[in-house]
């Protein structure tokens, strides 16, 4: 009874195509379908059956001379022979099998990795292309923005063209940024890049660190407030932003963006602030004002940076003029300040408890540093001037 | 809510009586005072008029054992007629801001008391224990 | 008398026993040398016409007064700030700069060391027995400063008496009550003192030590004889150690290295402030009222900073006046005579060609 019905069933599938069978496994209903059914992770896909699978061999590891080894080996004429079985040649063609259909994420290292994973904005992908024998040596393209743009054509409906922005620099005041669109995305990345390398710009970097002064930029709606910073500072602005800094060489600088936060817009407002820089002499020039500097490090000392051909006295200087020097580089315009809110944590009742219970171990943790200095252990002088204690306590 | 300061919030009835005690701030097992001015019927965990100096009962690392007074504030309140007692009366005594306290003289009397006492027990013991050996 | 016989002998002692202590290394046995014989060095010190003295010897560049520090409660630096100005307001900024200036090179103090303190305020032997621990009051009276405050102990003998120096000094905060290393391990001021790390070591000891001890004494003196054996005195220079360096040095009659520094650098004035400084410390030159006419010539005329370019018949003048001072000190009071005179020999080779260029420079120029 139950061999005839196996038969049966045999006999069916021996006479449906692959295809149709594997139809049946893996396709969705309609309706299904509709509701998002045979997508993503859990999704079932066709495997290859016939892959690692080598005629002439098999479950029994048979010699066969002409199909799976060759006639003549040397001056030796092979013969049909069993040679011993392989036992893990099936767990390989498993492997092989599964690795077809699971998912696998491609992995970069941290170093390669971009902003997000293992999308390409904030990923470098390497110098321009020289122009004509002129190489760009040191210089590095990083990725700012890729993505896809869809087009309606008369002919051929909705068309996918990509869109790169890439910033290329030398790290030593030399960079440019690049706009690139194609219809693939490596061939957008690759106009970009060398876009970028032919449209370089220049800047100088105050002592090798940051801006000449803070500066206030727009492009649009988009408003870049800029300020210089001391060294050590590092770069604390939005992700483009500090992308371009790496690429001129800029190390210190603070940057607030306020209105809208458009990408493009940000690297262009951006670079026509680092533009339209006054250099101190300038500045001296413009006010006819002595410009000096005053570092805290330096006990607050005047250095004069830079001296006018005449400097006006006071009573030239009209009452209602700016001499406030950051008023002044910004144009009269000032940083939205908003109000600082107390942590979450600040205003609930266990934030006083703990306060309190806190207060009594406020100490604990410079004492245990100065013993650990003194005795190179945390025991007191008492550890050693009562050691019968110590034994109680270890036992 | 803010925590009260150690050193006291100042605010005080004017009529009420005063007491100028130790108050133990330390942890267990390791005793630490502070001198303060509180009103004589109120608990020693409650907030205090105002610190007056620290007591600390424990030898430190050379031996000694530390004493602050504020002494200026410590004349306001003996002027206010603030209670002082025992205890920091045989500070301020040891100090020489006060006479010395009955009690420091009584202590020391009976400590000399005991080691003397001590000395001739084990005179005696020494003494039994030779002639047992003869 | 006998109080009096007591602390001397106790000072004597003191000082045999730091002799012991003197600093040894691989090359070098440098014995300190303290303030504490009969005089006083501190009236000498503070008075107006050494203390300028000492002041323009220190030749105060401000590229190195306001060079960058990072040490004093800095975690991170600030960012820079400017400010437009006019001629005026740049020239009180640069008055007040002054101002800090002196404020960085106000000099430590040069005292004598301090005696100690043996003051019984009373007895009582009834207290014996009370506890086998000293108590230690202390007066913490709002505003007070720390030298005036109220330190007494109560010894276990029942004796009340005020504390002495190292009690008090432990009891009043503001320094770390254990010693540094640096200080305390003979073998660590060796290394400091082999990477001429001198201002470090002079500002640590300030730092951790009153100027009248016997401690800070100890360390400055060895740091300061061993700037002499190494002629570092650039190192110290434009600090605010230089002026207690050559005090020291020419109160110990040993100034004629750094004067024969002097003269191997072509700072002839400065030779002769020095050797005004030794006329108001020990007053033993003959030509004393010539010289003390030439300091104050000297005194106000601005810090030679770098050679002049050329010469005024005033400044060549001065200068022979200066040459003719120093060849009188090194033929009666000068301990390197030789040297010296080699130096001064050079530096006149070189004054010669120099006057020679500036006076056909200024003929060329039509103006003799």
């Amino acid at each position: 009874m139950g061999t005839g019905s196996q038969l049966g069933l045999l006999c069916v599938v021996m006479h449906v195509p692959a295809e149709k069978l594997w139809k049946s496994v893996t396709s969705v209903s309609n309706a299904g379908a509709k509701k998002g059914r045979g997508k993503g992770a859990g999704r079932i896909r066709i495997r290859d059956l016939n892959r690692g699978q080598v005629i002439g061999v098999g479950k029994v590891n048979m010699l066969w001379p002409g199909l799976s080894a060759p006639v003549i080996r040397g001056r030796e004429l092979l013969k049909q022979q069993r040679l011993p079985d392989d036992p893990e040649r099936m767990e390989k063609l498993i492997k092989l099998r599964d690795s077809m259909t699971k998912f696998r994420r491609l992995k970069l290292s941290t170093i390669e990795r971009g902003w997000s994973g293992t999308r390409m904005p904030g990923r470098s992908i390497g110098p321009p292309d020289p122009v004509a024998d002129e190489e760009f040596t040191g210089f590095d393209t990083k990725v700012l923005q890729l993505r896809s743009l869809l087009i309606m054509k008369g002919t051929l409906g909705r068309t996918r063209n990509y869109q790169a922005m890439v910033v290329t620099g030398n790290g030593q005041g030399l960079a440019g940024f690049g706009l690139g669109r194609a219809k693939e995305a490596p061939a957008a990345l690759r106009k970009a890049k060398n876009r970028a390398g032919k449209k370089l710009m220049h800047f100088d970097i105050y002592n090798g660190h940051t801006i000449f002064h803070d500066f206030f930029t727009a492009f649009g709606k988009t408003k870049i407030y800029v300020e210089k910073k001391n060294e050590g500072f590092g770069l604390s602005c939005h992700r483009a932003i500090k992308e371009i800094c790496q690429a001129i060489g800029i190390k210190d600088l603070r940057a607030k963006v306020e209105g809208s936060h458009n990408l493009q817009h940000i690297v262009k407002a951006f670079f026509i602030g680092l533009l339209q820089q006054r250099t101190h002499q300038q500045l001296a020039e413009e006010k006819k004002l002595h410009l000096v500097e005053y570092k805290d490090e330096n006990e607050y000392y005047p250095t004069v940076v830079a001296s006018p051909s005449v400097v006006r006295t006071k009573d030239e200087i009209p009452k209602d003029e700016t001499l406030d020097f950051i008023q002044y580089v910004m144009n009269d315009r000032v940083v939205l300040k908003k109000k600082k809110f107390p942590r979450f944590y600040e205003t609930m009742p266990h934030y006083n408890i703990y306060l309190k219970k806190y207060e009594r171990y406020r100490n604990h943790e410079k004492i245990r540093l100065n013993l650990k200095i003194e005795n190179g252990e945390v025991k007191s002088f008492l550890n050693y001037k009562y050691p019968e204690e110590n034994d109680v306590k270890e036992t | 809510m803010p925590l009260p300061p150690a050193s006291g919030t100042g605010k005080y009835f004017a009529r009420a009586a005063k007491s100028i005690r130790l108050i133990r701030q330390g942890c267990t097992n390791r005793p630490f005072f502070h001198i303060s001015v509180t009103h004589r019927r109120r608990l020693n965990s409650q907030p205090v008029i105002e610190q007056l100096g620290s007591y600390d009962p424990m030898p430190n690392f050379n031996n000694e054992k530390l004493v602050a007074l504020n002494l200026e504030r410590m004349k306001f309140w003996l002027g206010q007629g603030a209670h002082v007692t025992t205890p920091v009366a045989e500070l301020l005594g040891l100090s020489g801001f006060f006479p010395i306290h009955p009690r420091s003289y009584m202590t020391a009397w009976r400590n000399r008391r005991t080691e003397r006492e001590n000395l001739e027990k084990q005179k005696e013991a020494e003494a039994a224990a030779t002639s047992k050996a003869e | 008398m006998s109080l009096h016989k007591f602390i001397h002998k106790n000072v004597v002692l003191q000082y045999n026993h730091f002799q012991l202590l003197a600093i040894s290394s691989r090359k070098l046995s440098i014995i300190p040398s303290v303030y504490d014989g009969e005089q006083d060095p501190g009236p000498k010190f503070f008075s107006s016409g050494v203390q300028a003295l000492l002041k323009r010897l220190t030749r105060p560049d401000f590229s190195k007064v306001f060079r960058k520090r990072t040490n004093s409660n800095r975690p991170v630096l600030k960012t820079p700030e400017y400010k437009f100005l006019t001629n005026e307001e740049l020239q009180s900024e640069f008055s007040k700069a002054n101002k800090t200036a002196a404020r960085l090179l106000q000099m430590p103090p040069v005292v004598k060391v301090h005696q100690p303190i043996n003051e019984v305020l009373s007895k009582d032997p009834a207290l014996v027995g009370y506890d086998n621990t000293k108590y230690l009051f202390t007066d913490i009276t709002f505003g007070v400063p720390n030298e005036d405050r109220l330190i007494v102990e109560r010894d276990p003998d029942g004796t009340l008496q005020m504390c002495d120096h190292d009690t008090r000094k432990r009891l009043n905060q503001g320094r770390k009550v254990r010693e540094p290393m640096m200080f305390a391990d003979e073998e660590k001021l060796n290394g400091l003192l082999e990477a001429e790390k001198y201002e470090y070591i002079l500002d640590r000891a300030c730092i951790q030590y009153e100027p009248d001890e016997l401690s800070y004494q100890k360390v400055t003196s060895i740091t300061y004889q061993h700037v002499d054996m190494k002629t570092n005195y650039k190192l110290l220079r434009s600090t605010r150690h230089f002026g207690p360096l050559a005090f020291y040095l020419t109160w110990h009659q040993s100034m004629d290295n750094l004067m024969l520094e002097l003269l191997q650098t072509g700072v002839i004035r400065e030779a002769v402030l020095l050797m005004g400084l030794r006329q108001a410390i020990h007053e033993d030159i003959a030509f004393a009222s010539d010289l003390n006419a030439l300091v104050h010539q000297v005194l106000p005329m601005p810090v030679q900073a770098s050679k002049p370019d050329s010469l005024s018949e005033v400044d060549i003048q001065l200068d022979n006046q200066c040459i003719d001072c120093v060849v009188k000190y090194i033929a009666k009071n000068s301990a390197m005579k030789s040297q010296q005179e080699l130096a001064l020999q050079g530096f006149r080779e070189d004054y010669q060609q120099m006057v020679e260029l500036s006076r056909g420079l200024r003929k060329a120029h039509g103006e003799a």
